[in-house]
Parts: structure tokens; C-alpha cells; sequence
């Protein structure tokens, strides 16, 4: 420990006491089952502070994990601790909580700022405090503007800013977001991660789902993967990236004139194949994604060729999937 | 953040008062509720005014003993002939043969001559009341036994009589003197005993049954269960919140719509019958009494079906079905306490405590009530004819179906503080088993 030079050396009078701080969120051996069929198998996880990506594709366990966290369902085995207390016996750590639900059903004829300041009320603020925290948080996620128009008015990406919101207005240590970019507008989706970044910087602990990689990867370095109820990955998205970057991958163009480009692109030494899956697209076949990344826009604006798109085909969630599945063989 | 410490009342104030302003808010939202108040205001408006109609009728007056009619065909009605002792059968004998003679008198002085004047204060055995008003049996010309054909030693008198039958029942028979209250007036009594039934069969069926149970049946059963249906449930689920709070607060917000809508309607009815209903005053004040109690009982009703069926849409995704058989269960019960009201099965029944308040308070408001459907049915009992089979007054058979005794055995006040004990013990246990039924379901 770094000795504070600013103590002036006054000897403690109290016997201390070792506060034991609980994790924001502590599962054990968790496992959720209905009938024989396991949603979630024996899941074992301690999380505080930092933004967390949970990845995992539909029906992996990510909702399933995050009813379980606010105590929607009860575990089939296994312990889960929010701040030290289960949540299926007892409500009150959700005072500590901030939730974001996935179900796109709101109350469409509440105003934003109604919305917000009306549920402020349950974490037992007056109904003065719970609007002046509605403002607060309506402002920290950009709808001050719209804070009074009806709910049932706002596109997409504005009631997911209003669920965050009223996530947010208790001032919660833990905020869990469920898919909280799904079906946004660009604009929409770089305010919610600038958000989300915000609040991890704020030192909060924060646990985002998402099926779609890249999304997390904006948000977060650390991950946890689902994949059929079952933790498959935790820890940091780059160093298993670095991992997934040596396994073959592919790199589709499109481009005016697919042969030129091919031409020029065959000089690269990472590069070990190229095809023509039609005439508008050229595939490059890779064992180091990285170093072609670097290459490939020199390449294309010194030699003047017109491309359209560059796509990674298999740089998703399907590929790590199956990348960690195999046990590292593709 | 909050930092005063907190109350009991601060704290039910945040999130109670949250709670119940947004469900009240979210009934306000919807078609739905307004159809179902709509529904039901435009019922009971139907009802008042046939009521008001019918008040608003004549009742025809019913020569009930038959002396308006000139039997013997010497121009002087039966009555006449009685009062002054000639034969009324025969025109050979007649007032116009005294010296000097006597006009004939119109043969409508001879309907509704002698009404009741019944003072009825033993509720036990035997007792004398009545008066012969127009004086066919006071006739100085009879005899004292024929004064006195109910042989109870009281000339031109009426005798009430009630005992035990050996098989337990209540036996209630009435023996009048001759000539004693015989020709009642019809109008006067046919609308009080309508006013009367009307006020207890809209408070019992209107209010109680066809409000009790259908408000809550549309409006409570899916207080918990739509929220679940449409995943809304996740935002109240995510506060520090109990689920039985929620529940208790879920109802609490329709009570919030239902009770003032009850009491909206209660005060229509009040002012209607007080300034429509029969009676010489300009308002019926007394009854004020009868309509409070009836607003209470539909609120008391409306409480506990509220949290049954609330409890059930939790229990259930398709509650409303299981709270129809609850619906016909109680309906069987309301007509039941009309018939018995003291069966031991109305115990097993909300409906049957919700009535026994309007019986118990109008048996208080109206403490003659008893006494008034008795002379109604017996309705002068048909003395001197033989043309009017049945005695009964109009109105009194209705009247006495939706009037009972609250079966109990206890006083009226004992039995209204009893059931509303009952009632509410009722709401809380709902209240404890919706609670329980939340708290173990998942949600998904």
C-alpha cells in the first residue's frame, strides 16, 4: 500500500473493523433449468466495477442470466448474491440497481419525463426529488428537448434512452442494459455506448448483452460468452481476438474492377488465396487479419481502385463461437 | 438523494402513492375502462328511470272488501247500507226508507275508507293495534261479539300473532275484526312498498352484484397479469419494491377509480329516490342512511373481488375465466341470502356478508319495514269479499323478496360491524394469497 504522506501520524483509536464490501454481483455454480432442458448451466461469476459485455447468440442464457440478476426467476441450483443478498427473497438491493429491460413494450402514453420521475418514485424518492432526478438523467442521455413529449411518439432509438434513463435515476452502482442497442439508428447506437462508456468511467459496474461483436467491442474489452447456458469465455476481448486473428479468415471486397485489385493485393505475403466468388466481389483468404487491415487501404488509394465495401465475414460472434467450441481448430 | 430519514408514511408515500397515481393514470389511458364505467352508469340510468316512470304512475285504488258495489241494486253502496244497519242484500231494506231518509253517498267514499293503523312494537307473541276508521265494525248496532270475531277479547281490533312452530319457523298470522283496516289505501302503499324495493333491490342487485363483480371482473383481473402479458411488469419489478406492495398497490390504484365511480353513483341514486320516492316530504332524508350503506357494501364488495381476481389473473394468464365461476357462485349467493338469509352457506360467500350490511342498516333506517311488508301482504285480508282472491297489496311480494333479515341472530348494528370485519379479513387474505402467488411466479 502506498503510505499517504499527508497523515499526520495520529494513532487510531478504534479497534478497525474490515468492512467487507460484497461484489456487485456474485453467482455460484448457478444453473436455471425448465424441465430437462438447461437455459443455464452451472454458471460461476463475481463481477464489480467496469463495463462487461455479455455475448452470446440468441438463446445462449444472456436473458435468462439477467432475469435470474433481478430476481424475475428463481435458480434451479446455485447461489446468486447482488451486494451480498438474493434478489429472488429480497428486492431491496435493486435500490443499488439500474435495470434495462429488452422488451420493446413501454408505457406509450407516459411523457419521457413522466416515465422517468414516475418510477424514480419506487426507489423512494418524493415526488419533488424524483423530478429533478428525471431532468438529471433525462439531460445525461440527451433528451432534455423531448423530456415532455409522449413516449408513444419517439423513435427506437429515443425509448432506449429513456429506459436507460430511468435506469439511471436512482444512481444505481449496478446497471444492467439487455440489449440495449438493438434495432437503433446510428446516431441513436453512439450516444447509448458513449453512455455506457461514461458510466464505466464513472467507476460503476455495468453488464451489457449483445449477439453482434463489433458492438461490444465499442463499449468494452471484458467479456463473458454465452453459449448454450454455458460460460464459454471471461476475460478480455483482445487477447482472445489476437488468438482468433490467427486462424484463417476471409476478407470479401467489393469492387469496380475485382481483377485489378486482386492483382495488386496478391503482393501481400499474409495473403494465401484469392477467389472470385462474382464479378463484383474478390475474397482474400488470411492467417493474420491484422497486418491486412493495415495494408489494404494504402493499397486501394495508391493504385486508384473504386471499392465499395470491405466485409469480415467471419470476424462475428459465429466465428469466435465456433473458433472456442472446436478447442481452437477450424 | 434522499437523505431525511424516513417514515413509515414518507416511505408509503414514495412508493404507494406512485404506484396507485400510475395505475390510476393508466385505467384513464384506456378505451377499455371507460366502456366497462359507461356500461355500468348507463345500467343503473336505465333503472332509475323506469323507476322514476313508474313512481311518477298511479296506482288504481282497489275496493278491497267490496262495499262500493250496490249489492241489492237500491242505490246505496254496500257500506252505507252496513254502517247504518240495513240489509245490503236486499233492496227492500235500505236508508232511504229511515224518516227522515238518507241520500245515497257516492260509492267512491266506500274505497280505501279504512287504512291501516298498525302500531307494531312487540317483535314476539301476541299483540292488538288497528282502528277501524271508517266505523262498520264500531257500529253501535252490532254486538260485542260481532265486534270482536277474533275472539281475542279487544273489540274492532287487528291481532298479530307470532310464535315458534314446533319445527322451529317463525309463524306470523293475523287476525282482524271484521270491518277493522280492511280497505287499505293501494296508491299510498303500492308506492312506498315500490319505493322501498327499489331502493334495496338496486343496492343489492344494481350495486353490489352487477358492480361488484363485473368492476372488478374487467377492471382487477389484470392489474398484475397484463403487465406480465406485455413485459411492462420488468420496470416495477427493478425498484426495491415487494411484489406483495405492488400487489397491494396495484388494487389500491383501481380501488382508486372504482370507489369514487360507486360513490358518483350512489349519490345519483340517492338524489333520485329522495326526490322521486314516495312521501309527502320534499326529501327522503332517512333514506340517505339505506343508500350509504349500500354504497359501502358495493366498496367493501368491490375490495375483496378486486384482490380475488387480481390474485387469480396472477395465478392464471386466462384469471378472468376462473374468476367467472366465482361470479356465478356469488350471484347464486346474492339470490340465496334474498330467500334464506340466514343459510349457513352465504358464510362461504362475499356477496352474502356485502348484503347483510344493507339488510342490517335498513333494518335500523327503516326500523318499521317489517311491520309494513306484513300488512302489505296481508293487505286488509280480504274481508266482506268473495270477488278478490288474493289479499296481498301490489308491491309488497317484491318488497319482501329483496328485503331480509341479516341472519345472523345479532342486532343490526352488531351484524353491519360483523360483516364488514368479515369483508375485510376477506380483502387480506386475498391480499396475502395474490401476494404469495406473485412472489413465486416467474416472470419471463
Amino acid at each position: 500500500m502506498i503510505p499517504d504522506f499527508d497523515q499526520q501520524g495520529q494513532a487510531q483509536t478504534k479497534e478497525w473493523t474490515p468492512e467487507v464490501q460484497a461484489p456487485a454481483i456474485l453467482l455460484e455454480n448457478v444453473s436455471k433449468s425448465y424441465g430437462r432442458i438447461f437455459a443455464l448451466s452451472n454458471i460461476t461469476l463475481a463481477l464489480n466495477g467496469g463495463v462487461t459485455g455479455i455475448l452470446g447468440m440468441n438463446g445462449a442464457g444472456k436473458s435468462t442470466l439477467f432475469n435470474l440478476l433481478m430476481g424475475k426467476i428463481k435458480a434451479s441450483q446455485g447461489s446468486i448474491k447482488l451486494f451480498g443478498t438474493n434478489p429472488w427473497k429480497n428486492p431491496a438491493p435493486y435500490a443499488r440497481v439500474g435495470f434495462v429491460p429488452e422488451h420493446e413494450k413501454m408505457y406509450d402514453w407516459m411523457t419521457a419525463h413522466g416515465f422517468v420521475s414516475t418510477f424514480a418514485r419506487l426507489n423512494g424518492l418524493t415526488r419533488d426529488e424524483a423530478g429533478i432526478e428525471a431532468d438529471r438523467v433525462l439531460e445525461f442521455v440527451g433528451l432534455t428537448d423531448v423530456a415532455y413529449k409522449k413516449i408513444g411518439e419517439f423513435s427506437k432509438g429515443m425509448r432506449q434512452r429513456v429506459k436507460i434513463a430511468h435506469a439511471l435515476v436512482n444512481d444505481p452502482e449496478l446497471i444492467i442494459l439487455d440489449e440495449p442497442l438493438q434495432g437503433c439508428d446510428p446516431l441513436a447506437r453512439t450516444t447509448i455506448m458513449n453512455v455506457i462508456r461514461e458510466l464505466g468511467k464513472m467507476g460503476r459496474t455495468v453488464l451489457v448483452s449483445s449477439h453482434i461483436l463489433q458492438e461490444i467491442e465499442r463499449i468494452t474489452e471484458q467479456i463473458v460468452i454465452l453459449h448454450q447456458g454455458r460460460l464459454l469465455a471471461l476475460g478480455n476481448l483482445h487477447s482472445i481476438r489476437e488468438r482468433l486473428d490467427q486462424i484463417p479468415h476471409r476478407i470479401s471486397i467489393e469492387a469496380e474492377n475485382p481483377k485489378a485489385l486482386a492483382k495488386d493485393i496478391i503482393d501481400i505475403d499474409e495473403v494465401f488465396g484469392i477467389s472470385f466468388p462474382d464479378g463484383r466481389n474478390v475474397s482474400i483468404q488470411t492467417h493474420n487479419l491484422g497486418a491486412i487491415h493495415a495494408r489494404l487501404p494504402k493499397i486501394i488509394v495508391e493504385n486508384g481502385h473504386k471499392v465499395s465495401s470491405i466485409d469480415n465475414p467471419d470476424d462475428d460472434l459465429a466465428s469466435i463461437l465456433g473458433y472456442l467450441t472446436s478447442g481452437g481448430r477450424v | 438523494m434522499a437523505t431525511k430519514p424516513d417514515s413509515v408514511f414518507r416511505s408509503l408515500d414514495r412508493k404507494a402513492a406512485a404506484i396507485v397515481e400510475f395505475t390510476l393514470r393508466q385505467y384513464r389511458t384506456r378505451t377499455s375502462t371507460w366502456v366497462v364505467l359507461g356500461v355500468g352508469f348507463t345500467a343503473l340510468a336505465l333503472i332509475f328511470l323506469i323507476y322514476i316512470d313508474v313512481m311518477a304512475s298511479e296506482f288504481e285504488s282497489v275496493d278491497n272488501d267490496g262495499d262500493s258495489f250496490d249489492s241489492d241494486g237500491d242505490g246505496y253502496p254496500t257500506g252505507q247500507e252496513r254502517k247504518l244497519g240495513t240489509d245490503p242484500f236486499s233492496d227492500e231494506s235500505h236508508p232511504g226508507m229511515f224518516d227522515p231518509p238518507i241520500e245515497p253517498e257516492p260509492a267512491s267514499k266506500y274505497i280505501n275508507e279504512d287504512g291501516f293503523d298498525w302500531d307494531v312494537t312487540a317483535s314476539f307473541g301476541e299483540q292488538s293495534t288497528g282502528y277501524d276508521d271508517d266505523g262498520d265494525c264500531l257500529n253501535s248496532n252490532r254486538t260485542a261479539s260481532q265486534k270482536d270475531t277474533n275472539e281475542n277479547g279487544i273489540p274492532c281490533d287487528v291481532s298479530i300473532q307470532r310464535f315458534t312452530s314446533p319445527t322451529g319457523e317463525i309463524v306470523i298470522q293475523i287476525f282482524a275484526d271484521e270491518g277493522v283496516d280492511e280497505d287499505p289505501d293501494e296508491d299510498a302503499y303500492t308506492r312506498e312498498a315500490i319505493h322501498l324495493g327499489f331502493v334495496l333491490s338496486i343496492g343489492k342487485l344494481g350495486f353490489v352484484l352487477l358492480l361488484g363483480i363485473f368492476l372488478p371482473l374487467f377492471m382487477a383481473t389484470g392489474l398484475i397479469r397484463d403487465e406480465m402479458t406485455s413485459g411492462t411488469m420488468h420496470y416495477m419489478l427493478a425498484k426495491p419494491v415487494a411484489r406483495s406492495e405492488v400487489f397491494l398497490y396495484r388494487t389500491l390504484g383501481y380501488l382508486g377509480i372504482v370507489w369514487p365511480y360507486v360513490i358518483v353513483l350512489g349519490i345519483l341514486g340517492a338524489l333520485v329516490s329522495g326526490f322521486v320516492g314516495s312521501g309527502d316530504d320534499f326529501f327522503r332524508f332517512a333514506d340517505l342512511g339505506v343508500w350509504l350503506a349500500i354504497v359501502f357494501a358495493t366498496m367493501m364488495a368491490t375490495l375483496v373481488y378486486g384482490m380475488l381476481f387480481n390474485a387469480l389473473g396472477v395465478l392464471w394468464k386466462y384469471g378472468i375465466i376462473l374468476a367467472i365461476p366465482f361470479a356465478a357462485w356469488e350471484l347464486g349467493m346474492a339470490l340465496l341470502s334474498m330467500g334464506a338469509p340466514d343459510a349457513t352457506i352465504l358464510r362461504f360467500s362475499v356477496i352474502g356478508w356485502a348484503l347483510m350490511i344493507i339488510d342490517s342498516v335498513a333494518m335500523m333506517v327503516w326500523p318499521n319495514l317489517d311491520t309494513f311488508i306484513l300488512m302489505g301482504e296481508w293487505g286488509g285480508g280480504g274481508q266482506g269479499s268473495d270477488i278478490f282472491g288474493s289479499s296481498s297489496l301490489q308491491g309488497s311480494v317484491p318488497l319482501s323478496f329483496f328485503s331480509s333479515k341479516p341472519g345472523l341472530g345479532l342486532s343490526a348494528f352488531a351484524s353491519t360491524i360483523v360483516a364488514t370485519l368479515v369483508l375485510l379479513i376477506q380483502a387480506v387474505v386475498f391480499w396475502f394469497i395474490g401476494g404469495a402467488l406473485f412472489k413465486g411466479k416467474e416472470i419471463q
